[in-house]
């Protein structure tokens, strides 16, 4: 295994963003009080610079290299999906410092955590051995297990961060199991390339099948699929609320990086992906599931952060289609997975920094009725809210239309997925349901009492961009389509 | 961008604008939104000077790529069928921005309602022009946010109701379309190996008859919906009650035109075959309509209510002009949806006037008022006739060539020897025609029950008559009526060789699909540009003779 300083730069992102995590973690020892929102300054700088440094990759990454054994890959896929996380990352970051100083927990660790899981999606999305997978997985759900659980004194964020972490820890154990038993099965096997190299000789034993199936339950554990996601609305409804929105997009994106690269590589062999024993048909089988029964259970909701957390779990039954058709051979199926991914990146960020705007410390204003009379008190929000709802029901010209549309299409290129497609449409009617109560409470209803919402400059600057990015990306996606599109068509 | 170009975005830079300002400057909003719409009606003229109506196929098309790695393009095209919707449209936005009523009692919120109207008018406008399928699809879902909003935020007291009860039937339909969409984009592409959702060419595709059934069942919810056609009918009488005066007036006279446009335009062309099989069902369901609309609105004593099921009554008609399938009924049909755009539209007018006036729209309130609004009386009363369908009032021309197409429907399929296309035209014309009389019926006793009989009720005594701008509206209507009940010809000679093309094309391609209903998707007529497979062969070929079995071969 060689080692020098050309490997290294070509993770400059992660690099970057760890380090500085290190230096928000050290130079929260000198800042005190109001000075402490100068730490997340500090991390968006150190998002900015990643971007840069993913840019400055990008061309180089057009043909795939792998480094450190096989361990970690740079291809354009991995750099799409690092944009993702990185751009997560800072509006994040400036949808926190206010809600933060209004609740009373500022601390500069935060933005170290935010950083720090950033740094492990990254990786998630590069690992190309069940080894750095687990590594990514582990570091950032560790730094996304203390995000959620950061309101110390709110009883409900801590029971959020104890089901997510209990659970959490239940799916490594599933994920370290699936790697034991493949790395038996395979003799020995652990790097992606690896795997499929002997796939053929390792089919023949079960135990084999049973280890793929870990793995997977792991990283469906990650992306909430149904029968994988009660701990999801708890932890959503728990978790400061820009750690929600952080979570639902960083953490969601990563494991479908890590899923689609997995089935892609590892197990694309035909025996892996056909017959009852393939992934095709299990996975077809979740998505069904998880889009309904996401989208039936955000029906009921009365709080919005939960409503919200059904819906993305109901997304992941739109990307698992995706999946499936990309396992069955639609070459522009991971494309789609990858527009949808970002597209639904901004638009959930954006939907839950509206929910951080809107409350403060005695009055969180979670629930449905506490948003009559938004629409005039506040249009700008107002509107910027309804435009993510609309983006996420699937109305065009957004940016989660589009996104519907490129994946639908995708799968709609393989005869056995047309009965999906049609669920997973009737699907987005449901959806557009609830999120029309929403918008039928900003707009149509009255205000009951006077808001005074945490605001902040900062957060105006996230809104601002998120509802930006979300209508070009339904107005224009060319750029965004040909950038994911650069990756399908290997 | 070309003259249609700007038609369709005119209106939505317009509301930008009127955004921008100040939420308290109320004048400016009305007058900006007043002057944008004026402005695009203007522009929307030089489409039809530039017309050429001897020309049956798209007209000052624009083109440009607009996603390109999908294949999907910004195209726009104007032809004789889309010419006088797109000008009804144009036609429309403005008198309603200039209704003192449009935004209904609730008159909260000028910028907001004005910047949507403005918005809807470009969603309807791309529509009607789309030549690409995305685009179509793009357009024809902006209409549907603008009206929820307008309905919900400005409506009447069950506004909840009727807007989320609009936007569910609505979206069940053009979902399930989205999805054939995407089918006929993946059988474009396995057919001639390149990703397009041009009309133009998507309309060459001929899939096999199961795929057809689907599609057009797709497609013809979508539309049925919109229509609406008997029995999907039960959320307009819904909207049309709780939407403001504004709302109504543009859901009757334009967006309602979407689901007859969509059958002319996408459902019967695109799937010849399975609009052949299914056209029985619907010309019984529209011939159900015309009567149920007609006696529904006989028994209403809500004025609105009325009105909304007249629109029934009167979309019926058009359905059945278009299922003749011969020239004259799809041209009846034609100047039947622009003329009820003009004659409903006055009607939403009337009533939201008497309505702002009195706070009231059962019948029972009024009576006696042409005393004291002579200048509303009469006004209201040639609009009454013009939708009765009154020789010289527009609403006749439309429905005497529907009716002639109908009772001549099969002598013109005949000659094609596919007769039973059109079930019992005589028994269907004889039935419309009927309903004709049940339209005076209900009309002329709403009228009598409004303006006729004694002022006998103390809040009567003081209505005003109609004054300023609202005398405008109402004078502009009435010449409109007027002078497409007596000039009809301008109008049908510009449509009239895009109906006989579109005639033609349709046994042309009924024709193509019934030669072998199995036959994979393939591209007919062949376009020159698209590189099409092997020309299908001229003669069917015999299928093989079954092998007995037992032979070895």
């Amino acid at each position: 295994m060689t080692f020098d300083s050309s490997q290294l730069l070509a993770y400059a992102p992660m690099l970057i963003l760890i380090g500085m995590g290190c230096v928000v973690l050290l130079a929260e020892t000198f800042v005190q009080g109001k000075a402490r929102a100068g730490l997340a300054w500090l991390g968006v700088a150190g998002c900015v610079a990643a971007l840069v440094a993913i840019a400055v990759g990008w061309s180089d990454a057009a043909t795939p290299t792998s480094h450190f054994g096989g361990m970690l890959t740079v291809d354009r896929m991995a750099l799409y999906l690092d944009g993702a996380f990185v751009v997560a990352a800072l509006l994040t970051l400036l949808f926190a410092p206010p809600y933060l100083r209004e609740q009373g927990f500022e601390f500069g660790e935060f933005y170290a955590l935010v950083l720090f899981a950033t740094a492990g999606m990254v990786m998630v999305v590069h690992a190309t051995s069940l080894v750095s997978l687990l590594i990514g997985i582990e570091t950032m759900s560790l730094a996304a297990y203390v995000l959620t659980g950061c309101g110390r004194r709110s009883l409900r964020s801590a029971e959020g961060a104890m089901k997510y972490f209990l659970m959490g820890a239940f799916a490594t154990g599933f994920l370290v199991y699936g790697i034991a038993l493949v790395y038996g099965t395979t003799g020995g096997a652990l790097d992606y390339a690896g795997i499929a190299a002997a796939t053929g000789k390792a089919s023949k034993v079960p135990l084999f099948y049973l280890g793929e199936y870990f793995i997977l339950v792991a990283l469906m554990f990650k992306v909430a699929a149904v029968p994988f996601h009660m701990w999801a609305p708890d932890a959503y409804e728990g978790a400061p609320t820009p750690v929600t929105g952080f979570m639902a997009a960083g953490v969601k994106t990563a494991a479908f990086g890590a899923i689609v690269r997995l089935l892609d590589t590892a197990f694309s062999s035909p025996l892996m992906v056909f017959d009852v024993t393939g992934w095709a048909s299990a996975l077809s089988v979740l998505a069904v599931l998880t889009m309904t029964l996401g989208n039936l259970a955000a029906i009921r909701q009365e709080n919005i952060k939960r409503m919200l957390a059904y819906s993305s779990i109901a997304h992941a039954g739109y990307l698992l289609l995706g999946v499936v058709a990309s396992g069955l051979g639609v070459a522009d199926a991971k494309p789609a997975v990858l527009f949808y991914l970002v597209a639904y990146t901004f638009t959930t960020l954006g939907a839950f920094g509206v929910v951080a705007w809107i409350g403060n410390r005695s009055d969180e204003r979670l629930y449905i009725d506490d948003w009559a009379g938004l629409g005039a008190a506040r249009p700008a929000v107002a509107l910027a809210m309804t435009l993510f709802l609309l983006s996420l029901g699937g109305v065009p010209p957004l940016g989660g239309f589009f996104a519907k549309f490129y994946l639908f299409r995708a799968a709609m290129q393989t005869p056995q997925l047309y009965k999906l497609v049609v669920i997973g449409v009737l699907n987005s009617l449901v959806s557009v349901f609830y999120y029309l109560r929403i918008i039928v409470a900003m707009y149509f209803r009255d205000a009951a009492r006077p808001l005074s919402p945490t605001d902040g400059t900062s957060m105006r600057a996230g809104l601002l961009l998120t509802a930006l990015v979300v209508v070009l990306l339904g107005i224009f996606p060319g750029t965004f389509v040909e950038w994911a599109g650069a990756v399908g068509l290997k | 961008m070309g003259v249609l170009g700007w038609v369709t975005l005119l209106p939505l830079f317009g509301a930008i604008l009127v955004m921008l300002v100040p939420r308290e400057e109320e004048a400016i909003h009305r007058g900006l939104g007043l002057l944008t719409s004026i402005v695009t009606f203007c522009v929307s003229l030089m489409i039809v000077t530039g017309f050429d109506a001897g020309q049956a196929g798209f007209q000052m098309e624009v083109n440009q790529s607009w996603i390109a790695p999908l294949g999907i393009h910004f195209h726009l095209g104007v032809d004789g069928i889309s010419l006088w919707l797109v000008m009804l449209t144009t036609f429309m936005v403005p008198l309603t921005l200039l209704s003192p009523q449009a935004i209904g009692i609730r008159n909260i919120r000028v910028r907001e309602f004005t910047a949507l109207m403005l918005i809807l008018e470009t969603g309807m406008v791309g529509a009607f022009l789309a030549l690409d399928l995305f685009v179509f699809y793009v357009f024809w879902e902006l209409m549907l946010i603008p009206m929820y909003f307008i309905i919900g935020v400005w409506g009447g007291e069950r506004r909840l109701y009727a807007s989320i009860k609009f936007v569910i039937y609505t979206l069940v339909g053009s979902l399930l379309m989205l999805v054939a969409i995407l089918y006929l984009y993946a059988q474009w592409h396995a057919a001639t190996g390149s990703y397009s959702l041009d009309y133009a060419q998507l309309s060459h595709l001929t899939l096999p008859e199961g795929p057809q059934m689907l599609c057009f069942a797709a497609f013809a919810l979508a539309f049925a919906i919109k229509v609406p056609i008997f029995p999907l009918h039960t959320w307009l009488p819904d909207a049309h009650v709780e939407a403001p005066t504004g709302g109504s007036v543009i859901l009757a006279a334009v967006l309602l035109k979407f689901g007859t446009y969509g059958f002319l335009r996408y459902a019967l062309p695109m799937f010849p075959l399975a609009a052949a099989t299914a056209a029985p069902l619907i010309a019984v369901l529209a011939v159900i309509g015309i009567v149920y609309g007609a006696l529904m609105a006989y028994v209403q004593d809500d004025a609105k209510k009325l009105v909304a099921y007249s629109s029934v009554s009167h979309l019926g008609f058009v359905v059945l002009g278009i299922l003749t399938l011969n020239p004259t009924g799809v041209q009846g049909a034609i100047y039947q949806m622009l003329s009820h755009g003009i004659s409903t539209g006055g009607l939403f007018f009337a009533v939201g006037l008497l309505y702002d006036r009195r706070h009231t729209r059962r019948l029972g309130d009024f009576g006696g008022l042409w005393a004291k609004t002579p200048v509303f009386a009469a006004l209201f009363l040639v609009i009454i006739l013009a939708s009765v369908g009154l020789p010289g009032l527009c609403g006749f021309v439309g429905e005497f060539l529907v009716l002639i197409g109908t009772f001549t429907a099969n002598k013109t399929w005949a000659v094609e020897h596919m007769s039973g296309f059109f079930p019992a035209p005589k028994l269907m014309g004889a039935i419309s025609a009927s309903a004709v009389i049940l339209a005076a019926m209900y009309l002329l006793t709403m009228y009598q029950k409004l303006m006729f009989g004694p002022l006998d009720k103390p809040e009567n005594k003081a209505v005003r008559d109609i004054h300023g701008r609202e005398t405008w509206v109402f004078a502009i209507v009435v010449a409109a009526a007027l002078v497409m009940g007596l000039a009809p010809q301008p109008i049908l000679s510009r449509s009239e060789k895009s109906v006989e093309a579109f005639v033609a094309g349709y046994r042309d391609r009924l024709q193509e699909s019934k030669r072998d209903p199995d036959a994979p998707p393939h591209v007919y007529p062949a376009l020159a540009a698209a590189a099409p497979p092997p020309a299908p062969p001229a003669v069917p070929v015999p299928t093989p003779a079954p092998v007995p079995e037992g032979i070895a071969p």
